[in-house]
């Protein structure tokens, strides 16, 4: 990727285990511009200039943000008391772009080099090509979750206000969470939680069973898409615009479609499709072709 | 991508002159005069009148073949087409070389024999017709059918289709590769069509005869690729 890098030294950073409330950290004032803020083409992706740090936590395979600065957080990573956290996907990609410096317990940095390899070993919930489409995503100023993982567990007051409308959505969204049985908050993170649409639900066990049937395979993790948006908000996200599967193999049939619909509580769907280091997207809805008159 | 309409005046007379009151027409026009078609392959040969040959052109079925008659005008019907006036207006009867009437079950087993996936696709164009939809063949642009909202001569066809047969639960394998998906939709664009896919969900047998066709289910699913996303 061109672009130049302009490194900034740390100025009091906050220091690792200081906490913010949760409406704090989403609502974090900063100076700095933000990155991608709007959907644009790939040239047009600058480097940051202020560097966020995260320690890398193989317990749970996620980094835990140890500066809280600038805008980027109020789209990326999930508020756990007081804490950020960020994915795999989210560090990786934030270290490719030189926006984050990841270090060990140890405050020894860690390179590119051992971040391709975890996403590689397929333990922290992702793989290569979940991250691919994540990355192709993110490049074009999207918001990107991991399906039924919330960004916050607080939920500001201003949610439930508005239409009848915002709240089936809002209800909608509950029922993800719900069903994926994480409504509770948590005491400790648990890695049980970014493992939660683990192979099992997915129609990779039915390929298990019958392999010369259906190759379509999917890979984790499963994505919640918003639209570019500065008004963003973690505590009051409203439903995703889309959910996208990353998938290779061969292209779904309409039994694996209707499977991944009813996975994904009928939200729009897309299937991401990585060729040759491209990303497309697809999308396969039902439509009710009009009678004419 | 919405209804492109050719020239002005065009979307007006669509709505003047709805496309099911044309078949309509036509339809009572076929049964008065006892129309019958002859079986030729897997093709209809049918000799329509003026009056007749006025309507096929207007409901946009068969293609006329070129003959030095002035009076009498013939027409080439696919097997699609043909089934469709017979079986669903009926309005034509169909007769084979020996000069007999086929009856339904016969031309069903006789187009099956020449296509074995003709229940789907039948049951696809049916589908697409009974909603007044001008469905003529797709050949041209790689897909099985084009779909037009009123006569061609007024607007460009909108819809790209493909049929895809899931036969007693199993997939046809048709866009069985993502390269046939890439393929395809970027054929569609270069076209200004979209992808519409009907699949086409049925319990099939031998000897299933052309009333099954009711038990068929189609489910029409619009496949697109994100023009907005995609590098």
């Amino acid at each position: 990727m061109d672009g130049r890098v302009e490194m900034e030294e740390f100025s009091s950073p906050v220091g690792c285990g200081a906490t913010l409330s949760d409406s704090e950290l989403s609502s974090h004032d900063s100076a700095d511009e933000d990155l991608c803020s709007e959907a644009g083409s790939q040239t047009k992706l600058q480097f940051r200039c202020v560097v966020l740090k995260a320690c890398w936590n193989d317990e749970m395979g996620m980094a835990e943000i140890m500066n809280h600065k600038g805008n980027l957080l109020k789209s990326l990573g999930i508020n756990r008391s007081g804490k950020i956290y960020l994915s795999i996907e989210e560090t990786l990609f934030l270290v490719q772009i030189g926006a984050l410096l990841l270090v060990d317990e140890k405050n020894t940095t860690i390179y590119l080099r051992e971040i391709y390899s975890k996403v590689a070993e397929e333990k922290c919930g992702c793989s290569w090509e979940g991250f691919k489409v994540y990355e192709h995503l993110k490049s074009l100023g999207y918001i990107v979750g991991r399906l039924g993982i919330p960004w916050s567990l607080k939920s500001s007051r201003s949610c439930s206000t508005g239409s009848e409308d915002n709240l089936e959505l809002n209800n909608k969204a509950q029922n993800i969470v719900d069903s994926t049985s994480i409504a509770e908050s948590f005491r400790d993170l648990q890695l049980n939680e970014v493992k939660l649409l683990c192979e099992d639900y997915l129609p990779n066990k039915l390929k298990k069973m019958s392999p010369e049937e259906s190759e379509f395979v999917v890979h984790l993790p499963v994505y919640e898409v918003y639209l570019p948006n500065s008004q963003f908000k973690k505590t009051c996200p409203g439903d995703p615009n889309y959910v996208v599967y990353s998938a290779s193999g061969n292209p779904p049939s309409v039994f694996d479609i209707k499977e991944l619909e009813r996975q994904s509580n009928d939200l729009p769907l897309k299937i991401g499709h990585v060729d040759d280091g491209r990303v497309s997207l697809f999308s396969f809805d039902k439509v009710d072709l009009p009678a004419l008159p | 991508m919405g209804p492109r309409w050719k020239g002005k005046g065009s979307e007006a007379k669509a709505l003047a002159e709805p496309m099911s009151e044309i078949v309509s027409v036509l339809q009572s026009s076929l049964t008065t005069s006892d129309c019958t078609g002859l079986l030729s392959g897997s093709q209809v040969l049918f000799e329509a009148d003026t009056e007749q040959s006025e309507l096929l052109n207007r409901a946009c079925f068969g293609r006329v073949i070129i003959t030095s008659q002035k009076d009498k005008h013939w027409y080439e019907l696919n097997s699609q087409e043909a089934f469709y006036l017979c079986y669903m207006l009926r309005c034509l009867k169909i007769v084979g070389n020996d000069g007999a009437v086929k009856s339904y079950d016969e031309l069903w087993h006789f187009m099956i024999s020449k296509f074995e996936m003709f229940p789907e696709f039948f049951k696809a164009y049916s589908h697409l017709r009974m909603k007044n939809w001008v469905v003529r063949t797709g050949s041209q642009y790689g897909v099985d059918y084009v779909a037009y909202r009123h006569h061609p001569a007024l607007v460009h066809s909108e819809y790209a289709v493909l049929v895809l047969p899931e036969r007693n639960g199993n997939s046809s394998g048709r866009l069985g590769l993502w390269s046939d998906l890439y393929d395809t939709i970027r054929l569609c664009g270069g076209v200004a069509k979209t992808l519409l896919v009907l699949h086409v969900f049925g319990i099939i047998n031998e000897n299933d005869s052309p009333i099954c066709l009711k038990n068929y289910r189609v489910e029409t699913r619009l496949i697109q690729m994100d023009t907005t996303t995609n590098s």
